[in-house]
């Protein structure tokens, strides 16, 4: 059983500049908990990373580790990288290509000798089921067990920290997701807190709990993953978490009773659910008549026939515009006077034997659609 | 499988006829002379006593030595150095940069008036270096330094190369591991480096030892003192073709056995990244 004596939250906030880039965020994660920063490449994500790491100086910032201040610019504190007591997780794993597994995990062991040591590497490589491996050299690995060994490594020194930097994007889908349910595992064993970086949904669903959005170097909003990357409410979020359907529609009528109201748009009909509690401010005086809606391809129900007498509130006709192979399932995409992206299965796929030209259904809810503040103010800002 | 794919298709190919017609050119070339010196070597009869004489012995002696501290003093002072030029990329570091590259085409012969013209007697510092008792030129110092300043760039720009090949990502990791940055240069960089450093090493020394146009400007031709194999073998050819010749298979013997052993050292049990 490992016992990581790391129990401390880590927290802090940075403002970094490199070259014309600048990074403003903050951070606050409680031991055992995964912090998501999830975002496009050049959001300031590792930057996030390699400045708690030390690895990158920022201007101004206060940065906590395993309970302790590794770095205050106003109090000229400054920890190095090598006392800060981190596990930092490249994409690339950067396992030392001279050295045999067994020292590779070794490597951060203060004497790698010992018998403790060596029970040390013993323990983490049969955790992380790399048993038998102790002698090779790590090209002689596969891509998941280099990721084992990295992890392993990181491990060894019980970090205060963890920071992982996209640890799973160089493996295939499989291998991703059995290793994230290996790193779960061993974060109930270690409860260090965890930062990880990534710009895959569902890799953030799956580990985090918390995300936290950011783009262009600054936070856009932080909250639980499916909140946040389910129906994300604010536009940016939404295009940047990748939500695949957006319309934007004017406003025809409002049924305050159900909570919800009917929009349209160019052949499009749409149930939603009331604006009452959209923030942004627009609703309070003169009510807005346009807004952007949101609908997840996954919460759309295919069909071949209308289904008529049901709850859901959204039935479109439309033709089978193309279907594309989206592992583990297929995107279909309907004709719906504006393009409809659905997410369904294979065996659905083969069961309906969905074609190109083919009429279907759409049904969903429309408590499925969501509201997508568009207005720009929205961005969470920092002490200002 | 594959190589041999790749050859059959070569032969096929223009570029591979024309190459492989070069390439027997060029062996031939080459070996040709070295096949000559040993021919002719071995036809004379007192081989083995030339070999053995008093002036092969004595050059040969003051070559090893002279070059072993050349190379010593290059491989301290340059391992940082390329280190520096490594890592940095200020415009100061690409400026010497490009210094270092001055030494290998600059005419030895120059650099040996050069070096006469800054430590000899009426040079820029030589009188005042005089005046604290040192003096430079046509001193055994003398060859070590125009050794030095033909051979180091051999081994700085591998080195170069080398550190440049192990990317700054494998430092930070070995720091974020619990190790000093002092420790990650020896447990890390260095070793990578390595192979790349012995290449260099191996290039530098084989300079070293055939060093001769500066040697004979700023150090001379003194038996004993700064008469190395190169101007032994010239003031040999002078009296003695078959002194010159034992001279000559002895120093060829020298320059392969410091390839091949530095060959095997570069040798790496690891693959590329």
């Amino acid at each position: 059983m490992i016992q990581q004596n790391g129990g401390a939250v880590a927290k802090g906030w940075v403002q970094c500049q490199v070259g014309n880039f600048r990074l403003d965020t903050e951070w606050e994660i409680a031991p055992g908990q995964v912090l998501v920063l999830f975002g496009p490449s050049g959001a300031g994500k590792s930057t996030t990373l390699r400045s708690i790491a030390g690895l990158l100086r920022p201007v101004r910032g206060h940065v906590e580790v395993g309970g302790r201040v590794v770095y205050d610019e106003d109090a000229a504190v400054w920890v190095p990288t090598h006392q800060r007591r981190l596990g930092y997780l490249t994409q690339q794993y950067h396992l030392f290509p001279h050295l045999k597994v067994a020292d590779n995990i070794a490597f951060g062991l203060r004497d790698r000798n010992s018998s403790d040591s060596k029970d040390r590497v013993a323990e983490l490589s049969s955790l992380l089921q790399l048993g038998g491996l102790d002698d090779r050299y790590p090209w002689e690995l596969s891509g998941g067990q280099q990721q084992r060994v990295a992890l392993a490594r990181a491990l060894a020194p019980r970090p205060a920290m963890l920071l992982l930097d996209e640890p799973f994007a160089s493996l295939d889908a499989e291998l991703r997701r059995t290793l994230r349910r290996e790193l779960r595992t061993m974060l109930a064993h270690s409860p260090v807190p965890v930062m990880l970086v990534t710009h895959d949904r569902e890799e953030a669903l799956a580990l985090g709990d918390s995300v936290q959005v950011i783009n262009e170097g600054r936070t856009l909003v932080t909250g639980e993953p499916l909140d946040v990357l389910g129906q994300p409410g604010q536009g940016r979020v939404a295009r940047l978490v990748g939500v695949e359907n957006l319309f934007d529609l004017a406003i025809q009528e409002r049924n305050p009773r159900d909570g919800t109201m009917t929009c349209v748009a160019e052949g499009l009909r749409l149930e939603v659910p009331l604006d009452a509690h959209l923030s942004g401010g627009a609703t309070a005086e003169g009510e807005q008549d346009r807004v952007t809606v949101g609908i997840r391809a996954s919460d759309i129900i295919l069909a071949k026939e209308e289904l008529t007498g049901s709850s859901a509130r959204n039935r479109l006709q439309g033709q089978v515009v193309s279907v594309e192979s989206r592992p583990p399932g297929y995107a279909v995409t309907l004709d719906c006077g504006q393009p409809l992206r659905c997410h369904i299965t294979g065996a659905a796929l083969e069961e309906m034997s969905i074609e190109v030209g083919q009429q279907l259904w759409a049904v969903f809810k429309a408590s499925s659609c969501f509201l997508v503040d568009e207005t720009p103010a929205a961005e969470t800002a920092f002490r200002g | 499988m594959a190589r041999v794919m790749a050859m059959s298709r070569l032969t096929a190919h223009p570029a591979g006829i024309l190459g492989g017609g070069g390439a027997a050119i060029y062996v031939l070339f080459i070996g040709l002379p070295v096949i000559a010196l040993l021919v002719r070597a071995a036809q004379q009869g007192d081989f083995l006593a030339a070999v053995t004489g008093d002036l092969a012995l004595t050059a040969l002696r003051l070559s090893i030595m002279t070059s072993v501290i050349s190379m010593a003093v290059v491989v301290l002072l340059g391992t940082p150095f390329a280190y520096l030029l490594a890592r940095s990329d200020s415009l100061w570091a690409r400026v010497v940069d490009s210094l270092v590259e001055l030494p290998l085409v600059l005419p030895p012969v120059v650099a040996g008036v050069a070096m006469l013209m800054a430590f000899g007697r009426g040079g820029l510092i030589g009188p005042g270096l005089e005046n604290i008792g040192i003096t430079l030129p046509f001193t055994t110092a003398a060859v070590v330094f125009a050794q030095i300043f033909v051979a180091s760039p051999f081994f700085i720009r591998a080195a170069k190369l080398g550190f440049q090949s192990v990317t700054k990502d494998y430092e930070d990791v070995a720091q974020t591991l619990g190790v000093s940055p002092w420790r990650t240069f020896f447990r890390i960089t260095l070793p990578l480096a390595g192979p790349a450093m012995f290449t260099g090493l191996g290039l530098a020394w084989a300079r070293a030892l055939s060093e001769f146009g500066a040697t004979m400007m700023f150090a001379g031709n003194l038996t004993g003192e700064t008469q190395t194999m190169p101007l032994a073998i010239m003031t040999a050819m002078d009296t003695s073709l078959d002194s010159a010749l034992a001279l000559s298979v002895l120093l060829l013997a020298g320059s392969v056995f410091v390839l091949v052993l530095l060959g095997l050292l570069t040798r790496r049990k690891w693959q590329g990244r």
